[in-house]
Parts: C-alpha cells; structure tokens; sequence
C-alpha cells in the first residue's frame, strides 16, 4: 500500500551549496533507499539556506526543513497518509506550515530569473525542456537579430551585475559593430561578500544561463563565448560544465545549432579569485591570460572588448532573464517593475533578520517589505540600523529611507545602490565605522592597486579608520577620509576605485555622530571597537544561565547559580560574545577607560 | 581633422588622438608620472586628470588615455582638478616620500597632507608600471607587477633575482623616480640585483651589449646580430658604399 504511494511521488531534495553542506546529499541518498518507489530529485538552492536541508514533497506540495538523513525513513512512510509535522516550518505564531508559498520567506517572491531552481534537476536536461527551456532559443533562431534585440529593449532589463545599463542597448551597439569575430561573455565572478544570487544560478538552473547566452550570440552575431565563473564555486563551474556537454549533445550550442547552420562554441573560464575580475574589462584582460587590471574605458567593451573586438559582456542573472523575454515577450516582462527598472531583482538578504536566504522580488518594492516582511525584521526584537546594499561598493541606508523603492536608480540617488543585490541587515550592535573599515579592508586587499586613488586612498582611509576603531582619531579625520573620498569617486581608473569609498562616505553621511564619537569621545556608541569597549554583567537582570560563561572566548566570565556572574578585567579581549549570547539582556557595553590588555 | 578647446585656446587635432599629446603639442603642459612617448599609455597615475565637457556634461579624464572627440572643452587645471590632482600627489608623496620628483611636484602643487601615513622615507616607487610595460614591450616580461591592492609590488619572480632579464636597462630608463638601480661600467651592467658581463664592439673593443641581449636578439630575429657599435655599424655601411660605387664606377 505504502508503495502505492510513493510511486506517484517525487521528493524534490535541495542541493545547493548551503544544504549539500548541511548534509543535503545523504539526505537524499537516504530518501533514494527509504523510499526506492518515489522519484528522489536533486535540485538546485531553494534560497533559504538557513533552514536546509529542505525537501518537498510533489504533488502534496509539502515542504519539509532542516531535514536530516535520518528523517528518511518516517518521510517515506508518511507519503499518502499527511505530512511529517515536526518537519514543516512554523511561522511567527508558530503555526505549521504545509506549502512553500504559504511560507512567509517565499509568499511575497515573484520568480522569474530563479523559476526553474529548486524543482528542476540542474543536471536533467529534459527537466529544463520540460519546464519550456529552449523554446526561447527555438523562437531567436527564428527571428531577425534585430527582431531579438527589439524584444529585449521593449523588456527594459538592465543588467543586473550593478551598473544597470540597458541590456538592449549594449546589444545594439555590439551587433552595429563591422568588425569579426564578436565575443559573448557570461559574468559570473560573483565576489561580494555575503552574495550568492548568481552562484544560485548557475548551480541549480545553468541551462537558463546558456540559452541567455546563445540568444545573445544570435542578437549581435557571434560564435564564441566564455562562462568566467569564480574558481570558488565548484559546484556551479561543475553543473555548467555538465549543462554545456548536454546542450551541445542535443545541438542548442555547437556547430549547427538545431540544424539551422548557425554555430555557437561556449567554454568556461575559471576565475583566479581576484574580486576585480567581476570588473569587465579586467574580466576579460583575465580571459585573454593577462594580468587582471582594468582598463580605460573611454572605448567600450561592445566596440573593443576581447581580444580588441567586438564583447557583449552579461550578468549571470541578466542572461536568466533572456529567455523568458524571447519566450513571453518583452512587453510582457515590462509589466513587471518600475518605470525606470523592469523586471524583478533576486537579493541575498543576510545578517541580522529573523528569516535570511535568496529572494527574488518585483522592482521597486520597498527596503521595509524586504527586511520587515520577507525577512521577518531584525533577530531578537533588537532594533534596525542600517541595510548595507550593492557589496563592498555599496552604501549604507539609514532607517529614515527604509520606505525607499529599491531599483536602480532610487539608492544610487541616496549614495548607496541596489548593485548586484547583496543585502547585508545591521542592528543596533553594529558599529558604522568597524562596517565602514571591513569594507575598506576588504577593498584595499581587493583592488587591483593599478591606479593611485583607488590603492593609496584604500590604504589611507583604513589607516585612518583603524586609528578611529582603535581610539587614536584625530579632529578632522571625518572631513579628511570625505576630500580622500571626493577625489577617488571621481579619478579612479574604473568602476571599482569610482565606488570604493562608497561605504566610509554613506556611513559619514548618514551615522556623522557616530564617528564624532570615536573621536571626541573615544567612545564606541555601539559597543564594538574593542579597544574602546568594556562589557559588564547585571546581576539583577542576570539569571545565571552560563550562556556568556560558555560563549567566552578566553575564559574570563566566572560565576555559578550561586555566585555573581562577573567578567574579569584581565585577559577579557572585549569581542562581545557575552553580550550576543545573553537572552535577558544582562551584558551591556560600556566606555573603556583604561588600555586594552 | 576636428578641433577642441583646451583652456579656452582652441586646438586642432585627429579624432582619437590622445588628450595629452594634443595639450602639449599646443604647449600646454599637464603633469604626470606613467605617461611615456615610448610606451603605450598605461593611465594608472592619474596624476594627468583633466575635466572634458562634452554635451554639456562635465567629468574628470585621464589625458593620457582619453581619446579627442570633437568639440570636446577641456580644462586642465579647474579648480576641481587642482584640488583632486593634489590630492593625488599628497598619496603619491605618503607611498614614496624618498622621490626627488615628488617631491618637486608635491611643492608646486601645493600637495601635502601631514595626517596620512608615511611609507619609510627612503621609498621612491610609485607604481607607475612603466618599467613592467618596458619590459613587457620588449619581449623579455622579465619583471611583473606582483599581488593586487595596497599589497601590489614591482618584483622578479619569487622575489629573486630575475631569470628572464637581460640586462638592457629599459626599466630603469624609464622609471620616473630614479627606483631602479642600474650600475654600468666598462666590463658590466648590474640591474635587479644581477651583473651582466658586457660584450664588445667588434670593431672599436667599445662595450656594446649584454650577453644576455646579444642571446636574445639572436632568438627573435633568428640570426646572431653584428656585434658593432652603432658608429662602427654606421662606418661599415659607407665602406660598403663606397666599394659599390668604386665598383660601378
């Protein structure tokens, strides 16, 4: 009876990188030997990462989190008679929840770039046909090159890795190019930190990349293109790799793509590591074998890209977008969005809510639904600070502009941008300044030290927001890290060193006091900078649960349900573990008057 | 031809030409540090940053790489370009506090800002790349630009010495701080921390060459060159001539 059961069943397992990590494969090795009737799936990453392994259940359409290997055996028996309770995820109000579009996380989504992941098996071609992929393709080979690139200007899609120019728009200028061969080129150097839109991609939809990519390749006339994939994303550079061998076996890439004698050869190009590669022309000095440094672009890629040719360049999730386009039509796609943005926009919302993961939401909602509604608002009822958006080039958004549309244009207007989609949620425990000097930090390892501002205005705005951290500010730091700032913005060679004192200046504008602070008073308002910073046990509200004692790194906290709870002066390295761990809020910051040990 | 304003002067030039180059020939001087005549631009200074209005939009260049457009307005000395191009040589003078030529420009340009970190004060590069694009210019790639950011160093590989160097010198002919340290005496050149014994002219004994150049002008051109000086070279030429025309004569 049970088998009855299962055979109509698949079990849908998520297999990104988050829950591959969490065990996601003997989940579903286990699921394959519990229940060897039922279609056991590996799919792509189902964005909430923080609750995977997470499977589900076709066509009950129920999802289950946090699933565990050994969970198997009561999944299988359950196929038919109801769901796995203590598996389902509990809302707010801790009500169960059977369907994943019930889900709070995904209700407020609306895919379209990730639609294929997380039901199809990335490494099925007939799932992507299945689900209509290569229809698109069918449909471009078909047309006029113009024809195509009209689809895509009516759509409006711009493209996604930050800079937002009008895909359209680049098409044309590279297909009006007379010069041969033309070059198209997938970015996929995806490096900010806390980002993972398009490793998302091209892990558990790669087919969706490809066929973009060789509908780009028809609009503006090329027969050969490049994947640079970072070198960290294995499992992405793997399934494209596999997805590439299984679109040309059945002839959507080749040398005659489905009989219509156009030719098409695509590669993948690992990247070395090197953030600034995702900047396209030191991506592509880095295709070619040459050092990663960007170049002037006063003469465009479209016109002199690799190998001094014609090179469309395209984001990882502005190809996803591509076939839909083809397949639905642009107008279609325009109804989506803004006026001046289309579409929808995948963000990796992280850091302090309640629910973090992938999402993917129409242009122009507002920062509040993001963080408030699909994120669940700030972890333990702490108050919200600051949304840092766009990656290290980014900016940080105060509270007073969380009712701000995100698209591409509205933040760039606010000094911070919507960029590739990196969404990093600060709460009143983070310092502005130790944020604004991780990303110095992070950029002055991370820029390719070519050109002056960038590298030596990297170098001493961190010098001078260490001091700040570390108590050794001096009056006029905040007007000198702004005219440092005000000449890199402008005479950086490219786009990186351009946005690179984006997050000192975003954190000036919009927490000054907060830097006034660390230098009149050297004082840390948020309790952060250790070298400013001294934690201290209340024991009235303390409850002597130990939770500090066992979080304390160095072992300084002393104490036991019958006496006090205390933190020892010496040896304490101020690093706040006490503080996060306590669920009664009994650790509290205070100013350090005395040299840290 | 098209034509552009350069400080309110206007100047005639070639669509594509490079900003710079158009400036000086005008005698319109714009400083700057990797700009070479003798290499390909490499804009990496930007100590040549000029403001270019075109349709009405201002934005900062650097000369050295920007292509002319016609009617562009060009001013290279705005107030906004004197206060960025000094803060330019203020980080320029923190990295390399040693350099005589720095120093010129770090004083009449009126750039020092005392607050920012001092690199030791016998440091003198810049990074300007020009020696690593002479070297890549000239086949032999012997030294590179080593790691990336504010790590991001001139270096042979692995810190040594370098295999490929064949001792010519470009690098430090070009270098505009004087970084390089190259020793040349009658039987050796030293450069990178190698010596290179000196081959001789055959027709004066005049040091001519390293052995190391005479090696690799052999690989490139795929016959061993004449080892004679440039005047010798030239006097062997007009003995020739002169034979052929005794002869024809």
């Amino acid at each position: 009876m049970m088998s009855d059961n299962a055979t109509s069943r698949t079990l849908l397992v998520c297999c990104g990188t988050g829950c591959l990590a969490n065990k996601a494969a003997a989940v579903a090795d286990a699921l394959d030997a519990a229940c060897p009737e039922a279609s056991v799936k590996r799919t792509g990453c189902n964005g909430f990462c923080e609750n995977g392994p997470i499977v589900k259940v076709q066509p009950d359409d129920i999802s289950y989190y946090r699933v565990k290997p050994e969970h198997a055996e009561k999944i299988a028996a359950s196929l038919g008679h109801g769901p796995v309770m203590s598996l389902l995820f509990r809302d707010a109000d801790k009500k169960l929840v059977l369907r994943q579009a019930d889900n709070p996380f995904y209700a407020p989504q609306h895919k379209v770039a990730l639609r294929n992941i997380g039901t199809i098996d990335p490494l099925a071609i007939d799932d992507y046909l299945d689900a209509g992929g290569y229809r698109a393709l069918e449909r471009a080979l078909a047309m006029e090159p113009d024809e195509i690139i009209a689809e895509v200007t009516a759509s409006g899609l711009r493209g996604r890795g930050g800079a937002g120019f009008p895909t359209g728009v680049k098409w044309a200028s590279a297909r009006a190019e007379e010069v041969f061969p033309k070059y198209v080129c997938c970015n996929g150097d995806e490096g900010d930190p806390g980002a993972f839109m398009d490793r998302s991609i091209l892990e558990g939809d790669p087919h969706s990349v490809i066929e973009g990519l060789a509908i780009t390749a028809l609009a503006i006339g090329a027969e050969q293109g490049f994947l640079y994939i970072r070198d960290e994303y294995g499992l992405a550079c793997a399934n494209v790799a596999a997805a590439l061998g299984a679109a040309e076996a059945r002839g959507y890439i080749g040398t005659n793509i489905r009989g219509s004698g156009r030719r098409l050869r695509l590669e993948i190009v690992r990247g070395g590591g090197a953030f600034v590669c995702g900047e396209s022309t030191a991506l592509m000095a880095s295709i070619e074998g040459r050092l990663g440094e960007p170049r002037a672009k006063y003469v465009r890629s479209v016109q002199r890209g690799l190998w001094d040719k014609p090179t469309v360049l395209n984001n990882v999730e502005t190809l996803a977008n591509i076939p839909v386009i083809i397949a639905q039509g642009g107008v279609r796609f325009a109804e989506i969005g803004t006026e001046g943005s289309k579409g929808t926009k995948v963000f990796s919302l992280v850091g302090k809510v309640e629910r973090t993961g992938l999402v993917e939401v129409p242009m122009g909602v507002t920062l509040r639904h993001l963080i408030f509604d699909i994120g669940g608002g700030i972890r333990r009822g702490r108050r919200f600070k600051a949304v840092q958006t766009g990656g290290p080039s980014g900016g940080c958004i105060p509270e007073g502009l969380l009712d701000l549309p995100v698209d591409f244009d509205t933040l760039t207007e606010k000094g911070a941008m919507m960029g590739s989609g990196g969404m990093i949620v600060m709460d009143e425990h983070d310092c502005m300044v130790e944020v604004a000097r991780y990303y110095v930090k992070f950029l002055s390892d991370e820029s390719c030290g070519k050109c002056t501002p960038c590298r030596e205005g990297l170098r001493q705005m961190l010098a001078i927001l260490t001091d700040l951290c570390e108590g050794r500010g001096q009056q006029g730091d905040i007007e000198l890290l702004e005219r440092l700032g005000a000449t890199m913005k402008e005479s950086s060679l490219c786009a990186l060193g351009q946005s690179a004192p984006n997050p000192v200046l975003s954190t000036i504008a919009h927490f000054r006091d907060e830097y006034a602070a660390h230098i009149e008073e050297g004082r840390c308002p948020a309790g952060v900078c250790p070298a400013l910073t001294t934690f201290v046990i209340d024991s009235e509200a303390c409850t002597s649960c130990g939770a500090c004692k066992k979080a304390c790194p160095v072992d300084v906290i002393s104490g036991d349900k019958d006496t006090p709870y205390e933190i020892a002066r010496d040896g304490c390295i101020a690093c706040g573990s006490c503080r996060e761990s306590c669920r009664f809020d009994a650790v509290s910051a205070h100013q350090r008057k005395e040299a840290l040990a | 031809m098209i034509s552009i304003t350069v400080n309110g002067r206007v100047c005639a030039c070639e669509e594509g030409e490079y900003l710079l180059d158009v400036a000086e020939r005008n005698g319109m001087l714009i400083p700057h540090l990797c700009y070479h005549r003798g290499l390909l631009p490499i804009g990496a200074c930007r100590v040549c940053i000029v403001e270019v209005i075109e349709r009405g939009r201002s934005k900062v260049v650097a000369s050295c790489v920007y292509p002319v457009r016609d009617g562009i307005e060009v001013h290279t000395a705005s107030p906004r370009i004197r206060e960025q191009r000094s803060v330019i040589i203020a980080l320029l003078l923190s990295l390399a506090p040693g350099s005589t030529e720095i120093k010129r420009l770090a004083l009449q340009l009126g750039a020092d800002i005392p607050r920012l970190v001092k690199a030791p004060e016998s440091d003198t590069c810049v990074l300007c790349g020009r020696c690593t694009a002479a070297c890549e210019a000239l086949g032999t790639g012997a030294i590179a630009k080593v790691g990336r950011g504010v790590t991001k160093k001139i270096a042979a590989p692995f810190d040594g010495m370098p295999p490929d160097c064949i001792g010519c010198g470009s690098c430090a002919h070009v270098c505009p701080t004087g970084t390089i340290a190259y020793e040349h005496t009658d039987e050796s050149v030293s450069v990178w921390g190698r010596e290179f014994e000196l081959m001789r002219c055959t027709g004066c004994n005049a040091p001519l060459m390293t052995r190391e150049q005479h090696d690799f002008l052999t690989r490139k051109g795929g016959e061993s060159p004449e080892l004679l000086c440039e005047r010798c070279g030239k006097q062997g030429v007009a003995r020739k001539l002169k034979t052929r025309e005794r002869y024809l004569g």
